[in-house]
């Protein structure tokens, strides 16, 4: 064999900023939540009712800053107009300029149901919440349990054209062998809801919630997607081990020539199997420790949103780096700009802006899947959690 | 498993060029364009009557950069941004030690099926009937999606314009009846432009006559590549098992721009 080196190459820039690492976040802790927001305030289960009102926030805040992310990344941002005028059926991302708003209408439409009755109830505070209050609920009428149900149904049907269009959109990328496989979008939607579970566990929390029974069921969401996480990744191993071309087969070139990969592979398997062992650790404890011990779940989900956003900045970042026809791996080191550590830092900021708004402003903590008395929510909210008290929980 | 590797593309790389000629040689009009997602829209602009190819004669080729400096004079690109380069390597043999230089132009191939061209979210990137590939800049919206469609790097944000930026194989020039910037300057004569689809021309004659001979860049992607090499080594079909060499050329004011050989 003869051994070559490459004399001359320009250096080519990487064309996705870290903003399409914060697109791609936000979207996915979006969508992941709203389906964990789904059993208690779509389908009446009360016993996800505390997950759901940590879920809802989370979907909602996320769902405002996302799309913020995804603009800026557009090197002609006064431009968007131009994917509505010029609108097609050929690319993913016109598909998915589409189903965006669409989406964000039907979660805002589907929060707003489910926080209104708690509004009502707050219409006659006193102070700008009380005005807020008012003018959110938009008076007083019912808030039929039905339309909550059914718009909630709208949005996650258009969550899952989300999170199939973000999953298309890199996966038929021939150009980048590691993003040209179906093992990827199922990836991001894994790590999603891995990342989503993680956050509501740190909102458990910080909001002071600290509901025992959410914490429970979001450490059987983080059991069921690391699971799902690992067999994914299993697949896609075993499906392009034998390859001498494709995602795989470049997964494991980059392995072997560059020590960073190593590094992140290493990294991420590691993180991936500690996660899920500290989970099962956890669950499997006797009755009497696990109080003490879910008082600290809190920190698996700092690790499971460290892994949901890991993934998709070695998805997204380094695999940019890795060159398609000169030789090697370019370098980028992440511009201070707002094309770099200020964009990171700056849709993070806008996110935090956004939980403390609606904090503020929104009796979020009393989320329901609406109401027919008005003023009568504490109450009617109440009367099935009693009658569920001593069923079992179906965490 | 390089080594079964390369020759399996090498393979893929004689027989796919030979596949991209049939429709061309038999001059029926491309028919890729299809509704579906992620496939071709219809072409559109242009001239029907003709397909626009290159071929590069590598043995031809010196390195010499002249079409890498015209172009970018030509086409105004910001430094360090290139519409066409010329890829430089040393090889060295193993056993016997030794040492040869391989050129490898590059630009955009203005392929058949091209990949960057269904993405496009505003249709700002287009293929001409004559199989030009061209971005309408003041349609583009920067979102980058065909910089990472295009597997060539032939593809870059301009850093001026902050739209996608590509050769065009020189389209202004060709209709005012000049040859592209780079064919024009290159001192070898290695770049032969023309249309495909006239039998008599220079580039349909030196495809019939090295026929068996010529490869296009990365087959198994199935892009269909119209820029053909003649005198080319397969193993360079593919992104090189190479080592780059780390010393970086810098512009004036202290960018990155590109590495450059010490030893
Ligand atoms: S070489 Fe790249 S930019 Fe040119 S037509 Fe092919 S895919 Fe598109
Ligand atoms: S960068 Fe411009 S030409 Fe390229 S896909 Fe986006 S809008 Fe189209
Ligand atoms: S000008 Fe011609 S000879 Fe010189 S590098 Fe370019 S293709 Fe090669």
């Amino acid at each position: 064999m003869n051994s070559t080196i490459e004399l001359l190459a320009p250096r080519y820039d990487i064309a996705w900023y870290p903003w399409a690492v914060q697109y791609f976040f936000m979207i996915a802790v979006s969508y992941a939540s709203l389906w964990l927001a789904a059993p208690a305030l779509v389908f009446g289960k009360q016993s996800w009712l505390p997950t759901a009102r940590l879920a809802l926030i989370a979907c909602v805040s996320t769902t405002l800053v996302a799309p913020v992310a995804l603009l800026a990344d557009l090197h002609q941002p006064l431009r968007f107009w131009h994917f509505y005028a010029y609108a097609n059926t050929h690319s993913w991302m016109s598909i998915g300029s589409v189903v965006l708003p669409l989406y964000l209408i039907s979660v805002l439409g589907f929060a707003w149901l489910a926080w209104r009755p708690a509004l009502q109830a707050r219409q006659q505070a006193a102070g700008l919440n009380g005005l807020i209050a008012k003018w959110l609920s938009m008076g007083s009428g019912a808030t039929p349990k039905a339309l909550v149900a059914l718009v909630g149904l709208a949005a996650l049907m258009l969550s899952s054209g989300i999170m199939l269009y973000t999953g298309a959109e890199l996966a038929i990328v021939k150009a980048r062998p590691l993003w040209n496989t179906i093992w990827l979008p199922p990836m991001l939607v894994a790590s999603g809801f891995i990342a989503a579970a993680g956050l509501i566990l740190v909102l458990n929390r910080v909001s002071r919630i600290c509901a025992p029974d959410a914490t429970r069921q979001m450490l059987y969401v983080l059991l069921a997607f690391c699971a799902l996480a690992g067999l994914i990744a299993l697949s896609w191993l075993l499906d392009g081990l034998n390859a001498h071309v494709g995602s795989v087969a470049a997964a494991l070139e980059s392995v072997r020539f560059s020590p960073s990969w190593r590094s992140t592979a290493l990294w991420g398997g590691l993180t991936g199997v500690a996660l899920f062992a500290s989970v099962v650790f956890l669950l499997t404890r006797s009755a009497q420790r696990q109080p003490a011990l879910f008082a600290w779940a809190w920190l698996l989900g700092l690790v499971a949103i460290h892994m949901g956003w890991m993934f998709r900045w070695v998805v997204l970042m380094d695999v940019q780096h890795v060159a398609r026809n000169s030789a090697g791996f370019h370098h980028y080191g992440i511009p201070a700009g707002s094309s770099g550590i200020l964009g990171i830092v700056g849709t993070f900021g806008l996110w935090l802006a956004a939980i403390l708004l609606i904090e503020l402003f929104i009796p979020w903590r009393q989320a329901q899947q609406g109401s027919q008395l008005p003023g009568n929510d504490q109450a009617a909210s109440r009367a099935p959690l009693t009658a569920n008290k001593g069923a079992p929980s179906h965490g | 498993m390089d080594a079964v590797r390369r020759s399996l593309l090498g393979q893929l790389a004689r027989l796919s060029a030979g596949a991209a000629l049939v429709p061309l040689s038999s001059l029926a009009p491309a028919s890729l364009a299809q509704a579906g997602i992620n496939q071709q829209p219809a072409r559109r602009e242009g001239d029907p009557s003709k397909r626009y190819g290159m071929l590069i004669d590598l043995r031809q080729c010196i390195g010499c950069q002249a079409c890498t400096v015209s172009c970018h004079i030509e086409n105004a690109a910001p430094l360090g941004q290139f519409r066409t380069t010329v890829s430089q390597y040393e090889v060295h043999h193993q056993e016997s030690g030794e040492l040869a230089t391989f050129m490898l132009p590059r630009l955009c191939n203005h392929c058949e099926n091209p990949p960057c061209v269904p993405v496009c979210p505003v249709e700002a990137t287009y293929q001409q009937q004559d199989g030009i590939v061209v971005v309408d800049s003041d349609r583009c919206v920067g979102c980058a999606y065909c910089v990472n469609a295009c597997p060539y790097d032939a593809r870059f944000i301009n850093e001026r314009t902050q739209t996608a930026d590509k050769c065009t194989f020189c389209a202004h020039r060709l209709e005012a009846g000049l040859l592209p910037a780079c064919v024009e300057s290159c001192v070898g004569g290695a770049r032969i432009i023309g249309d495909m689809r006239n039998p008599d021309s220079q580039i349909s004659r030196l495809i019939n006559e090295h026929r068996d001979a010529l490869m296009v860049l990365q087959p198994e992607k199935n892009t269909l590549p119209q820029v053909f090499y003649l005198g080319m080594d397969e193993r360079f079909t593919t992104r090189p098992v190479a080592e780059p060499v780390a010393l970086e050329v810098l512009a004036p004011h202290g960018q990155e721009m590109g590495y450059e050989f010490h030893h």
